[in-house]
C-alpha cells in the first residue's frame, strides 16, 4: 500500500529532514510512528500525503509514485488519503453535520461540485455522512455547531470527517495531543475500530509510546530522520525508548516524562 | 495671499451668519406658483430620496459583487502572487480616484442622470471594500483550509466552506457601513450633476432660493441619520 524507497526530504539548506532507505506499509496495517519532536513525524505524513515532493527517491502510495505521477494520478490519491490533524481544524461556525459532508467535496464530479458551493450534497453524501457521523457516536450533537463541543467530541467530528471520505489510507498527525488525557484512550480506541471497520491503513504520530504499544499493531521510530526502530508492541524496551529519545524529555511506557541530564521524574 | 485669506477670516463670522439667515425658515410651502422657477422643495423631496437612496443601494450592491470577486482573489493566503498581487494594486488605484472624476468621466460614457452616479459609487466601493475584504480573509485560522484540502476540496469549495463562514459577518457589516458612506457621497456628486438629492440643491443655490436649499439639506441630513441609525443597528446584530 505504501512502499518508500531511497527517500530523501529536505527542507531547503537545511540538513535533510527524512532519510529512508526502505520502509513498506501494508494495507490495513495500524502503524504508529513515535520519536522525539523534530525527528520527522509530520514530515514522513505529509510525504505520504503528498504535501511534500522528496529531493529523490520513490513514494509509491496506492500504486502511483507521488513523487513522479502526473495531476491526474496524484489527486486520484490525495482523494482517498485522509488526514485527521492535532489541532482538528474544524469549521467552528458550521454544525456537526456540514463539517462531515465537507469530508465529501472532493468525491464529486464537475456538478456535484458546483452544487456543493450552494450547499447542495447527493443522497450518497448525505449517508455518507449520518453513516460516519453515528460511528463515532456524535449523533445527538448532529446539528450542533463546531465552537460548541468540547476538545475530545471536536476531534470525533474529524475523524467522522476523514471517514466520509471513503478513504484507504487514514494519516493522523498526533491526534490525541491536544485532547484530554483522560478521553486519549477512547479516541484511540475509535480510530483503529474505524480503521478495521473499514479495511483501511492507518498511520498515526503519537507523542506517548505507551499509547502506541497500546494500539498499533507495529512500531516505527523516527529519530533525526532516520528509522532507528522497526517492530512490534511487545518488542519496545525501555532501553530502546532511551535511545530513541536520547537528547529530549523520555516519555517511558509507564506514562513518565523525565528530563535528561536532571535524573528527575514526574507522572504524565 | 496668505495675508488676505487672514483678514477674509475675521469678516467669516459675519458672512456666514448672514448666509445661514438667508436660508431662515426653511421652506415647507406646497403649493404650485407660475412665479418661481422650480417647484417648492417638499413636493420633490420624496422623489429625490427615492433616486438617492436607489443609486446608493445599487451602487453599494455593485461594489459588494465586484469587492466579493477581487477581495477573495486578492487575498494572499488564497491565491499565488502573480494573482493577488496586481489585483491589490488595482484596488489601490480604483479607491485612489476621486468618486467625483469617476462620475464626470461616466456623465461623458453613459450621459446624465442617475447611471453616471451610480457606476461611480460602484467602482470606488470596490476599490474600499475589495482591500477590507481581502484583509478579513487573511485572518482567517489557515488549518481548516488545509484540511478541506486534504479532504479533495477544490479552490472554491474551499472558499466556500473554510473562508466564508469566518468572513461573511465582517462582510455584510463592512457592506453596510459603506452603503451609509455612499448615501452621503450620492447626495455630494449631485452638485456635479448626477441626479438626486444633491443635484436640487444646487439648482436651489443657483436660483437663489437659499430657503429651499435649507429644506433639502435637513432631508439630507436626516436620511443620512435614518439609515445610519438602521444601519447601526443591524451591524451590532451581526456580531
Amino acid at each position: 500500500m505504501i512502499r518508500i524507497e531511497y527517500l530523501e526530504v529536505q527542507y531547503g539548506r537545511q540538513p535533510p529532514a527524512l532519510t529512508i532507505e526502505q520502509l513498506s506499509i501494508k494495507r490495513g496495517e495500524c502503524v504508529a510512528i513515535i520519536g522525539p519532536s523534530g525527528a520527522g513525524k509530520s514530515t514522513l505524513l505529509r510525504t505520504i500525503k503528498g504535501y511534500v515532493r522528496p529531493v529523490h527517491g520513490k513514494v509509491e502510495v496506492m500504486g502511483v509514485n507521488l513523487a513522479t505521477a502526473g495531476r491526474r494520478d496524484r489527486m486520484r490519491v490525495h482523494r482517498k488519503v485522509g488526514v485527521i490533524y492535532q489541532q482538528f481544524h474544524l469549521a467552528r461556525r458550521l454544525t456537526v453535520l456540514q463539517n462531515v459532508l465537507c469530508g465529501r467535496l472532493g468525491q464529486a464530479r464537475f456538478w456535484g461540485r458546483l452544487g456543493s458551493l450552494v450547499g447542495w450534497f447527493s443522497v450518497e453524501d448525505r449517508r455518507q455522512a449520518w453513516s460516519a457521523i453515528c460511528e463515532v457516536g456524535l449523533r445527538p450533537q448532529v446539528h450542533q455547531r463546531g465552537d460548541t463541543l468540547s476538545g475530545g467530541e471536536q476531534q470525533r467530528v474529524a475523524v467522522a470527517r476523514a471517514v466520509a471520505q471513503q478513504p484507504v489510507i487514514i494519516l493522523a498527525d498526533e491526534p490525541v495531543s491536544s485532547v484530554d488525557p483522560a478521553w486519549a484512550e477512547d479516541l484511540l480506541a475509535l480510530l483503529t475500530d474505524v480503521q478495521t471497520h473499514h479495511q483501511a491503513t492507518l498511520v498515526m504520530s503519537l507523542h506517548q509510546p505507551q499509547l502506541a504499544r497500546r494500539f498499533a499493531h507495529r512500531i516505527i521510530g523516527l529519530r533525526q530522520g532516520r528509522v532507528v526502530l522497526d517492530c512490534d508492541p511487545a518488542s519496545l524496551t525501555e532501553v530502546g525508548l532511551k535511545e530513541l529519545y536520547r537528547g529530549s524529555d523520555v516519555i517511558s511506557l509507564d506514562g513518565t516524562t523525565s528530563r535528561p541530564g536532571t535524573g528527575r521524574t514526574r507522572t504524565a | 495671499m496668505m495675508e488676505e485669506s487672514l483678514i477674509n477670516l475675521t469678516d467669516a463670522p459675519r458672512l456666514m451668519a448672514d448666509f445661514l439667515g438667508r436660508m431662515f425658515p426653511p421652506d415647507l410651502s406646497w403649493s404650485l406658483s407660475q412665479k418661481r422657477p422650480f417647484d417648492p422643495p417638499l413636493r420633490i423631496a420624496g422623489a429625490m430620496v427615492a433616486i438617492t437612496l436607489q443609486i446608493s443601494l445599487l451602487g453599494t450592491a455593485g461594489g459588494m459583487v465586484g469587492a466579493l470577486i477581487l477581495g477573495f482573489l486578492g487575498a494572499e493566503n488564497l491565491t499565488p502572487h502573480w494573482v493577488h498581487h496586481p489585483i491589490k494594486i488595482a484596488l489601490a488605484l480604483l479607491r485612489s480616484i476621486p468618486v467625483i472624476l469617476l462620475a464626470m468621466l461616466f456623465f461623458v460614457a453613459v450621459g446624465l442622470g442617475a447611471l453616471p452616479g451610480m457606476l461611480a459609487i460602484s467602482i470606488h466601493s470596490i476599490g474600499m471594500l475589495g482591500k477590507l475584504f481581502a484583509e478579513a480573509c487573511e485572518e482567517v485560522d489557515p488549518g481548516v483550509w488545509e484540511a478541506m484540502d486534504s479532504a479533495g476540496a477544490n479552490w472554491l469549495q474551499k472558499v466556500r466552506y473554510a473562508i466564508w463562514p469566518q468572513v461573511s459577518a465582517q462582510i455584510f457589516s463592512l457592506t453596510l457601513f459603506r452603503l451609509d458612506m455612499n448615501i452621503r457621497e450620492s447626495a455630494v456628486l449631485g452638485f456635479v450633476g448626477v441626479a438626486g438629492l444633491g443635484l436640487w440643491i444646487e439648482n436651489y443655490r443657483r436660483a437663489i432660493d437659499y430657503q429651499s436649499v435649507a429644506t433639502l439639506v435637513i432631508v439630507t441630513m436626516l436620511l443620512v441619520l435614518i439609515v445610519d441609525q438602521i444601519s447601526f443597528h443591524i451591524r451590532r446584530r451581526l456580531r
